[in-house]
């Protein structure tokens, strides 16, 4: 059973660019770096995100479990953290070194539910 | 006198509460990221200032509340103090200040629009921007706190971030409404860097991962009645921030005074501590639906 975030709509403005969607993931084979990503999680996104990611805490956040989010490539996910979406209510986490905000992109995919 | 001053010092070192995750070293620079939406930062900082012959030591605490209005717009107010050596220990006043990020992506240089509003006295000694001139610091409070000063601040504040390497520029105008003295000009300038940009799997304390070191400059650029380097004060401060927690760090800067109209040096120290998600907490203490 997955946890789902029935109140959150992806915001069909937030349209990332095509060359920041292609950037491949430089720790893709580093695996061992998204336990890195999981206390970055931890520290930044569970407030509004939750700790499994489902988006139940805060209503407009994003359930990073489902579908919608886990077929956006690295490059897409990396984009939105970089730049959040702040008149939605995604800060930018610009501030956080490049190769941190790869970690969380690894852990994000660790959030994919197995089946 | 001096050993109560250190011991003061000393004691602002330990005396402080948990703080903000990732906290930028900078003291009088500021860079282009604002306080999440709902979060609420409480730090308190001080200004320790090393006297020139004939002038005294002082201790300028002051108390900061940032709040995170939305995604685009920052506010804070301070509270501000001062004790001087042989003299006495006095409240300067208060100040509200806002910033406002117009572009909502990140570019290859973020502007921030800043305006503050400041109700202190000329006692103040916070230098928490350096702009005009030099400053007088032969008079007693007694004195200095009778003459009270309204003034509006504004900066540009541009920042870049390149290879993990964060570059602020601040251009600050500011301009005392009680008096028809003429607008005041100053800069700050910093980059600062993380000691370590991958994240440890590890929940430490001591991590490099954890420390920001960077340095600033910042100074005087004389009034519109006298613009230029001329009698104005400037300095040079390396600054490192610690992130002791997940909300709560520490930060230290010793700047160094380049002129003679510099104080030989201020210390400053800052503590902070971040309450996540504070709007929603004070909805719900209120029976609100957050």
């Amino acid at each position: 059973m997955l946890a789902q975030n029935s109140a959150y709509q992806p915001d069909p403005n937030w349209r990332v660019p095509q060359d920041a969607a292609m950037k491949p993931n430089p720790l893709a084979r580093k695996p061992d770096a998204a336990a890195g990503g999981k206390k970055l999680f931890l520290r930044n996104c569970t407030e509004c995100h939750g700790q499994d990611g489902s988006g139940l805490v805060k209503k407009h956040a994003a359930d990073l479990q489902l579908p919608v989010v886990q077929n956006q490539s690295d490059g897409t996910l990396f984009w939105k953290i970089t730049n959040g979406n702040p008149d939605r209510g995604m800060p930018s986490f610009s501030k956080l070194p490049e190769p941190q905000r790869w970690q969380l992109v690894l852990f994000i995919r660790k959030l994919k539910p197995e089946n | 006198m001096r050993l109560t001053y250190i011991a003061l010092f000393a004691f602002s070192l330990f005396a402080s509460v948990t703080l903000q995750a990732q906290e930028s070293p900078y003291f009088v620079t500021y860079d282009h990221h604002l306080e999440e939406p709902g979060n609420l930062e409480i730090e308190t900082s001080s200004t320790v200032g090393v006297p020139r012959a004939g002038q005294h030591w002082f201790f300028a605490p002051y108390l900061e509340l940032e709040y995170g209005v939305t995604g685009r717009w920052t506010s804070e107010l301070y509270l501000e103090g001062q004790s001087t050596a042989g003299d006495s220990t006095i409240f300067t006043g208060w100040r509200i200040e806002n910033r406002f990020r117009p572009l909502a992506r990140e570019h290859w240089i973020n502007p921030v629009l800043y305006l503050e509003y400041e109700n202190i006295n000329e006692a103040s000694r916070i230098r928490k921007e350096i702009v005009g001139a030099a400053p007088e610091l032969n008079e007693s409070n007694a004195e200095l706190r009778a003459t009270r000063a309204h003034e509006l601040e504004t900066r540009l504040i541009l920042s870049s971030t390149a290879h993990d390497w964060n570059i602020s520029e601040n251009f600050i105008v500011e301009k005392n409404l009680s008096e028809n003295e003429g607008f005041e000009f100053g800069y700050a300038l910093a980059v600062a860097r993380p000691l370590a940009t991958l994240a440890s799997g590890k929940n430490c304390r001591f991590c490099r991962e954890n420390f920001i070191a960077g340095v600033e400059l910042y100074g005087g650029l004389g009034t519109t009645q006298g613009f230029g380097l001329h009698d104005t004060a400037h300095y040079a401060a390396p600054a490192i921030s610690w992130q002791i927690s997940d909300n709560t760090s520490l930060r230290f800067s010793p700047a160094i005074g380049l002129t003679h109209g510099s104080s030989p040096a201020l210390l400053r120290l800052g503590y902070s501590y971040e309450i996540r998600g504070f709007s929603t907490k004070l909805a719900r203490l209120f029976g609100a639906k957050p």
